[in-house]
């Protein structure tokens, strides 16, 4: 059981892929922000890929483990037990009865896996909370103090990562209307920028209302202001603004570790490039060795309370 | 017209509403690597597997697309008792004046429109009906509000459409439905799908 002491300003249940199978009745796919460090986490704490996990917005959570397991914490948080910073991006062992804070770091979003995943219901084939229409997750809404979580059996795996992360310009290809090339250059996250999109503030584009179509993860829609919105996880399933260019898929999770304020280079590159980038992402995440012994070997276990 | 949407997407235009959900049904059954397909109201988007060639996709879509044209679907008729007007239906009476009709006749065009589901988007089980009748053609609200309540039965240029809960809008509220439009643990959770034919019923005042 996970005892939630601080929730912060955002924490939910998601899992890396979402809901997908549900956007013919107007559910939006939703889940992890940053998909990819949510498959981090889960990969180092011994899980599946997509198995539910907690996604903390800026920090501000405290949390009580009351039996021992395993966690991995990636994404854009850092992770202290006692003061003490623990080591980003590799399984730590805890002791029942460890509390860990999850603070404010270099990006919006961290990823918290723990080996077995948290145990709740499926909603419509998954356990991803749905924040906006309040079903999913743990009783469809963000965490707050005094929640109690369920932990499923963990395998016993746990790893640490030697990969990296790009982090060069992000990357757009075409969308079904007009050129990427309009959008090349520097931007700045604007004031809203939350799981369904990222506003950036630079110069002005042509921007249209135009029919209703399907929304791509990470799309750029420019509404009539001319001011264009990076599409996120919870975005809606269509969007009716005109959108010259979408970030591409090895990207997409950065920018869901953008915070206001922020700055940002968009480059235009070939299908080629978004492709290629993409199997390079998936090498960095299977980038993992086994970490070995047991939790007391890892120096962490039961020395924090 | 098909466009590039993304490194994976092919966005299909196929002019209507409904040659884009025969066109859906059409590629589910026939494209394996179509791993999302999401109908729109002029168009279809198809999201392929990374591996797949976009332009051998983009071929095998244009012949689904001449094939699927004249297929229709079922649809069901599905009866929506709404409460038209008072604090339920705000916006009815500002309807009524750019339309230059009394309130009684927005209400019987809004009765009298033949409605089909077109698609479904914006929110769980929001379903976008069209066929609503030429007389009713209201624009959006310049400045959208924060908060539409669940079960307003609202208008916007062509279309009408039910919020399936508090959510901020657009659309011109003209009335209300106790009928509950999406409940992600009813099977199916949504009221409304593609192809149902819609009848609005005046209940109350």
């Amino acid at each position: 059981m996970i005892e939630v002491i601080e929730a912060g300003p955002l924490t939910s249940v998601q899992t890396a892929s979402g809901r997908p199978a549900w956007r013919h009745a107007g559910v939006p796919v939703g889940g992890a922000a940053d998909a990819w460090s949510a498959r981090l986490a889960n990969r180092l704490a011994g899980n599946a890929d997509d198995a539910s996990l907690l996604e903390i917005t800026l920090g501000g959570a405290r949390l009580r483990f009351d039996e021992a397991t395993v966690i991995a914490v990636t994404g854009g948080t850092r992770v202290t037990m006692g003061g003490i910073d623990l080591p980003a991006a590799t399984a730590v062992a805890l002791r029942a009865g460890s509390q860990l804070s999850v603070e404010y770091g270099d990006g919006a979003r961290g990823y918290l896996a723990v080996g077995g995943g948290i145990e709740v219901d499926d909603v419509l084939g998954s356990r991803s909370t749905d924040l906006r229409s309040g079903f999913g997750g743990h009783e469809g809404r963000a965490l707050r103090s005094g929640d109690r979580l369920e932990i499923g059996p963990a395998s016993g795996r746990s790893g640490r990562w030697t990969g990296k992360r790009d982090d060069g310009p992000l990357r757009i290809v075409p969308g079904p209307h007009g050129d990427p090339r309009d959008l090349e250059g520097e931007w700045i996250v604007g004031v809203e920028a939350d799981r369904i999109g990222v506003r950036l503030d630079g110069p002005r584009l042509t921007g249209r209302e135009v029919p209703s179509m399907g929304l791509p993860l990470g799309a750029v829609q420019v509404p009539p202001d001319g001011r264009p919105i990076v599409m996120l996880a919870d975005r809606p399933v269509t969007g009716g603004y005109r959108v010259p260019a979408c970030v591409i898929g090895a990207d997409i999770g950065r920018v869901a570790q953008l915070r206001t304020g922020d700055e940002l280079t968009l480059v235009a590159v070939s299908l080629e490039e978004a492709r290629q980038a993409m199997r390079r992402a998936e090498e960095e995440l299977a980038a993992i060795e086994p970490v070995e012994g047991s939790g007391d070997e890892l120096g962490w276990a039961g020395s924090h309370r | 017209m098909i466009r590039p949407f993304g490194e994976s997407g092919l966005l299909v235009e196929t002019g209507d509403a409904h040659r884009a959900q025969a066109l859906a049904i059409a590629v589910r059954g026939a494209m394996p690597d179509a791993v999302a397909v999401v109908p729109g109201l002029e168009s279809l988007l198809v999201e392929l597997d990374a591996s797949t060639d976009l332009e051998g996709a983009a071929r095998r879509l244009e012949q689904l697309a001449a094939g699927a044209a004249a297929a229709a679907l079922a649809g069901r008729e599905i009866t929506i008792p709404v409460s038209y007007g008072g604090t339920g239906g705000p916006d009815l009476a500002d309807v009524a004046e750019t339309c230059g009709l009394s309130e009684a006749e927005v209400i019987e065009l809004h009765l009298g429109s033949e409605l089909r589901v077109l698609f479904l988007g914006f929110a769980p089980g929001f379903a976008y009906l069209g066929g609503l009748d030429e007389g009713l053609r209201v624009p959006r609200l310049a400045t959208p509000r924060t908060r539409t309540l669940a079960g307003s039965v609202a208008i916007a240029d062509s279309m009408t459409g039910i919020y399936p809960a508090d959510l901020p809008g657009g659309w011109r509220i003209i009335g209300h439905t106790d009928l509950v439009m999406f409940n992600p643990h009813r099977d199916p959770p949504a009221l409304l799908a593609p192809g149902d034919r819609v009848r609005f019923e005046r209940v109350g005042s």
